[in-house]
């Protein structure tokens, strides 16, 4: 049994770092449509930034500097990437956009922080803490609580703030909030910016347990998109439960089947949520009127 | 190194980057210099690469080669397989190399060495291991083997993981190996001897580049009661492991291949490090005086105070010298002929790694023997010898046995 809660624990600390990128996607799918494909290199460039900081300011400190350059991330790739795409009414462009921009960003951060895998310093001590025969990183229940907290902050604002009830009227319908007065934009280019910021947020957060480098958002950023599909595009609630859920199958998997067969379970269970629910577990069905 | 020297080798770095060639010399001899100098496994091959630039500017010094300077024509292969053929034809047929040294990845090697054997080059492996690659134009199927090697194969740093666990009273030998190439064939190599001394491993398990957490592949070991992990890996999941054996609270002895030697191991598992043990054909240490001439001179030319990986660097500056000593007991750059004189090299070349006397033969293409490797071990933040009699014998120079490999 002990065994059995080990692996979740581990489980839902890889599940919450994806679910933490994957929250990013859902944010900018909201508002426009579209989605920054380069979030994991935007993951990968807040790391960076925050290690060359980090001397300075210490952990902290750096994490407010590390969302304000996250922001301004999020509104030159909305800006360069997106925006042109959607005013020509184009419905593809903003992919190849925004994974061309993610090249870009990829091969200025290997210019210049190289390209080996660097220690991020930890603000914790690096000795796990035993809480009933499981064994666990402070960093690890760090991700945990920065990650939820994170998600909180951002539905508070969507909810509380005016800037973030305009970003909810775009998301039920651009259209009609467009009709009313709101800079629909504006919004969108602040859903960017907050996305990136999030991701930004989930590099520092993740960092001192994965590496630091500018290809550390690759592999995460793929699956934190399973992730975003199973929960659904839209759900913010989505994205903690899909994370969970792939987070625990890969550690289960690999424990009880085959450490070879780790992620299988995961993109099994993206084909069938595809297959049998598109919108995915959270999801809104929506019904679009041509 | 004075000075005067440092400044040489500063003219003769500049001169090589312009594509110029120094003035008293014929036309220069030219050896292509090929590894990944950007990406993951960009620290052995930097290192690798200076050593190599250090060996050519010191022979460059003494005169060079049959009265030519030797120019090293750099190409960055990317530890892509696809680009590192790219560059091998590149060098071949529009640098007109005579020779190449270099390769990290194994991958890379495979794909790029074919297109040497084709044009009758002779290609030098420095760092990369694979068991294959010596043996991939092997009599009798080809007449003649370009592919050398200066490395400690697969096959012989296996052998030595594993005798080293049963020397050490383990029963229980977990494996765990990453999913490349490298990985892969490192784990064949090591269950095959396994299997040779009857030992079943309670353990194979797998992971991949990347992977943030171990706590699967280490839980697994665990439950099937390992006392001990072979680990084949290169430097950060290395690290992975040994920081998630921390997180468990599980310590059994890891034994891994050469690359726990990396910097990035060091720095990513910091304390957690501490006592794994590895293969290695060099430690950073001063005893010889071939040695501490080459550290000094690596860490003046390129002021650091330590080489990111020891291994790659040295290997590499003996490859260059291995290469030059052929090179002139051919007495000419003609492909076929210096590969000849590579199998019966008559001169005994001092390289930092050992003294190499007549390292190779017509069917012997690996200069390392088991007995030159010794084990390395991580100690606060350097690689020093694992073993006291290794320590001890640090300034004996292990050459090779015969017909060992």
């Amino acid at each position: 049994m002990t065994i059995f809660l080990q692996l979740v624990a581990s489980g839902v600390a890889v599940g919450m770092i994806y679910a933490a990128i994957a929250f990013g996607y859902q944010l900018t799918f909201a508002t426009s449509k579209t989605l920054n494909f380069g979030q994991g290199e935007a993951l990968a460039l807040g790391a960076l930034f925050g290690l060359t900081l980090v001397p300075f300011t210490g952990y902290w400190l750096m994490i407010p500097l590390v969302l304000v350059f996250g922001l301004a991330l999020g509104a030159v790739v909305e800006r360069l990437a997106v925006r042109p795409a959607i005013k020509i009414k184009s419905e593809y462009g903003w992919i190849m956009a925004t994974i061309a921009l993610g090249i870009i960003f990829k091969n200025v951060a290997e210019n210049v922080w190289g390209r080996d895998d660097l220690k991020f310093p930890s603000p914790l001590p690096e000795t796990a803490i035993e809480i009933a025969g499981i064994r666990v990183l402070p960093m690890e229940i760090l991700i945990v609580a920065g990650a939820l907290l994170m998600m909180a902050c951002v539905e508070i604002f969507n909810r509380k703030s005016i800037w973030g009830k305009a970003v909810v009227a775009t998301s039920n319908d651009i259209d009609a909030a467009g009709l009313m007065g709101i800079d629909t934009k504006r919004v969108i280019t602040l859903s960017y910016s907050i996305s990136a910021m999030t991701a930004a947020f989930a590099g520092v957060l993740v960092a001192p347990v994965t590496l630091t480098g500018a290809t550390m958002g690759a592999v995460l950023a793929l699956k934190a998109f399973a992730v975003a599909i199973i929960g659904g595009l839209e759900s913010g609630l989505g994205v903690i439960v899909g994370g969970l859920i792939l987070g625990i199958a890969e550690t289960l998997t690999g424990f009880y089947i085959s450490t070879g067969y780790k992620d299988v379970p995961g993109l099994i269970l993206l084909l069938v949520v595809l297959s049998i629910r598109p919108v995915g577990l959270f999801g809104k069905a929506v019904i679009k009127k041509v | 190194m004075t000075v005067t020297k440092r400044a040489f080798v500063g003219a003769l770095l500049c001169a090589t980057a312009l594509g110029l060639t120094p003035a008293q010399a014929a036309d220069p001899i030219k050896i292509g210099l090929t590894g990944p100098y950007t990406g993951g496994s960009s620290s052995m091959g930097v290192s690798m690469r200076d050593g190599a630039k250090l060996a050519a500017a010191e022979i460059n010094k003494a005169g060079g080669v049959l009265g030519r300077q030797i120019q090293l024509v750099e190409r960055d292969d990317e530890a892509k397989n696809e680009v590192g053929a790219q560059v091998a034809q590149e060098l071949i047929n529009k640098e007109k190399v005579v020779a190449t040294v270099g390769f990290i990845n194994t991958g890379v090697a495979l794909a790029a060495q074919r297109f040497y054997q084709e044009a009758e080059i002779p290609v030098f492996n420095n760092v990369a291991t694979g068991t294959v690659i010596t043996n991939q134009f092997k009599e009798p199927d080809y007449d003649s083997n370009y592919v050398f090697r200066n490395s400690a194969y697969d096959v012989l740093q296996a052998g030595m993981m594993v005798d080293e666990a049963l020397a050490q009273g383990h029963k229980k030998i977990a494996v765990l190996a990453d999913s490349t190439n490298y990985g892969q064939l490192g784990r064949e190599d090591i269950e095959k001897y396994l299997a040779a001394k009857s030992v079943k491993p309670v353990a194979v398990e797998k992971f991949n580049i990347k992977d943030v957490d171990m706590t699967a592949q280490l839980l697994k070991a665990q439950q099937a009661g390992a006392d001990v992990i072979l680990a084949y890996g290169i430097g950060p999941e290395l690290a992975q492991i040994a920081n998630g054996m921390a997180k468990l609270g599980w310590k059994v002895p890891m034994i891994t291949s050469w690359p726990a030697s990396m910097q990035s191991f060091i720095d990513i598992a910091g304390t957690n490090g501490n006592g794994v043990i590895m293969p290695q054909t060099f430690i950073e240490d001063q005893t010889l005086p071939k040695r501490k001439a080459f550290l000094e001179s690596y860490y003046k030319t390129y002021g650091v105070t330590k080489i990111p990986t020891p291994v790659a660097g040295a290997q590499g500056y003996d490859s260059v010298y291995l290469i030059a000593a052929a090179i002139k007991q051919a007495g000419t750059t003609d492909g076929p002929k210096v590969r000849a004189a590579l199998e019966n090299l008559k001169e005994k070349v001092e390289g930092v790694v050992t003294t190499y006397e007549t390292p190779f033969s017509a069917k012997d293409h690996n200069a390392i023997s088991r007995n030159m490797v010794v084990f390395g071990k991580v100690q606060d933040g350097k690689i020093v010898y694992a073993k006291p009699e290794d320590a001890k014998n640090a300034g004996v120079v292990r050459t090779k046995e015969k017909s060992s490999n």
